[in-house]
């Protein structure tokens, strides 16, 4: 029982199915996984292995149609919408493989804005935005607009956006998916510094070996996982 | 959130122009209309004329709404997978809609006194002899803006049901997918 104080997230029979020009797909067929605090999990499989499926379903984004998860010791399969945008908002980091950053607002802002629909004033807003950025190596970018950016560095600014309220989990699907292999080494050396030094699990979903930067190697295919290294 | 509501406004420089001056130019209308129909200058032709403004009004609300949350579904999106409750983005969206109707009542006010000083001017150097007529009373002008402003609440209903039907799980899709 104490080894399970240290699960951070907890995926318990899962099964999900999509209905797709009239075809049934299983997604995620008898899916059982447990990732822990402070953990580094990547996650790979080939395209339409049901990956990213997991990864909406342990964020609470697509609920399972069986099974549990559990998410810091709370069931979220059966949360209310309301319930997992605030658990969203306290544990979870996103990065996202098309950055997703807003393009009318500066590096800046586009951090700054996990933090808007919180009670904290707007100065302790800009200041952690400013400690984000500067964990990304991007303060100097900091009035710049998502255009003026280069691909490695928007997904920076993504990261910095990331961690700004400290998560306790950043979840990652084909973060360097849109960047050359320079950018991806930075890209992936910044969330291992991440992981290492504030302790932040971090679930990174790949199509590519990348099993050298995680702790822990899930190797799904056809909506099973078929390996855990 | 208001704050940021009006940031996001005036970051959307090309909508929020357009939107801003349209509105601008139905309340100076609306309002030069209605204080023609209240001083019976031109009989029904003004009731009229006045419910065709609220109906562009009403249309301009919806359509603004629209765009703000169509166009702009994967920021949406985004703002969900973050953490923002449908409440959080209502509140920006609405926020937007709202402050470029003040803007544009703002304007109609700062018009308004040019066009005052403007007639008072030819009236003195004789180009009018009546001059009443075709001045445009501030009682007429901030009740349309509050009227305007009243029409909008339909386009925050369908803000919201826009709002509601964006799923977070967009912002995970690649782009054009």
């Amino acid at each position: 029982m104490s080894a399970d104080k240290d699960v951070m997230i907890e995926a318990v029979d899962i099964n999900k199915e999509y209905r797709r020009a009239g075809a049934i797909i299983r997604a995620l067929a008898d899916v059982n996984l447990k990732i822990r605090s402070g953990e580094f999990a990547v996650i790979q499989g080939p395209t339409g292995c049901g990956k990213s499926t997991l990864l909406n379903v342990l964020s609470g984004l697509d609920l399972p149609d069986s099974g549990r998860i559990i998410f810091d010791g709370e069931n979220i399969a059966r949360a209310t919408e309301d319930r997992l945008s605030r658990l969203r908002r306290q544990k979870i980091g996103f990065v996202f493989q098309d950055f997703n950053l807003v393009n009318t607002l500066t590096a800046m802002e586009n951090v700054e804005s996990v933090l808007w629909p919180t009670v904290l004033r707007q100065k302790e807003i800009e200041n952690r935005a400013i400690t984000a950025l500067r964990d990304v190596d991007l303060l100097d970018r900091k009035d710049h607009y998502p255009v003026q950016m280069s691909g490695g560095e928007k997904q920076r600014c993504g990261i910095a956006r990331a961690i700004i309220h400290r998560p306790r989990v950043i979840l990652a699907d084909e973060a360097t998916g849109n960047l050359d292999p320079e950018s991806e080494k930075q890209v992936m050396d910044l969330l291992k510094k991440i992981n290492k030094e504030m302790e932040t699990t971090i679930i990174f979903v790949t199509h590519r070996d990348l099993s050298q930067y995680g702790t822990k190697t899930i190797r799904m295919d056809k909506g099973r996982i078929i390996k855990i290294q | 959130m208001w704050r940021k509501a009006i940031l996001l406004s005036l970051r959307e420089k090309k909508i929020f122009t357009v939107f801003t001056l349209i509105y601008t130019i139905l309340i100076f209308l609306t309002s030069l209309f209605w204080d023609l129909a209240i001083k019976e200058e031109i009989g029904a032709a003004a009731n009229y004329l006045l419910v065709i403004f609220f109906g562009t009004s009403l249309f301009l609300s919806l359509l603004y709404a629209w765009i703000l949350v169509s166009r702009k579904r994967r920021v949406w999106a985004t703002f969900k997978c973050i953490g923002y409750t449908n409440k959080n983005i209502l509140v920006l969206v609405s926020g937007m809609i709202f402050f470029t109707t003040i803007v544009g009542f703002i304007i109609v006010i700062e018009v308004l006194f040019h066009y005052t000083a403007a007639l008072a001017y030819l009236h003195s150097e004789g180009f009018f002899s009546k001059i009443n007529e075709i001045l445009i009373g501030l009682v007429p002008v901030i009740i349309t803006s509050a009227l305007f402003i009243i029409v909008q609440i339909v386009a925050f209903f369908l803000a919201y049901r826009k709002v509601l039907k964006v799923r977070p799980i967009i912002a995970l899709k690649k782009v054009g997918e």
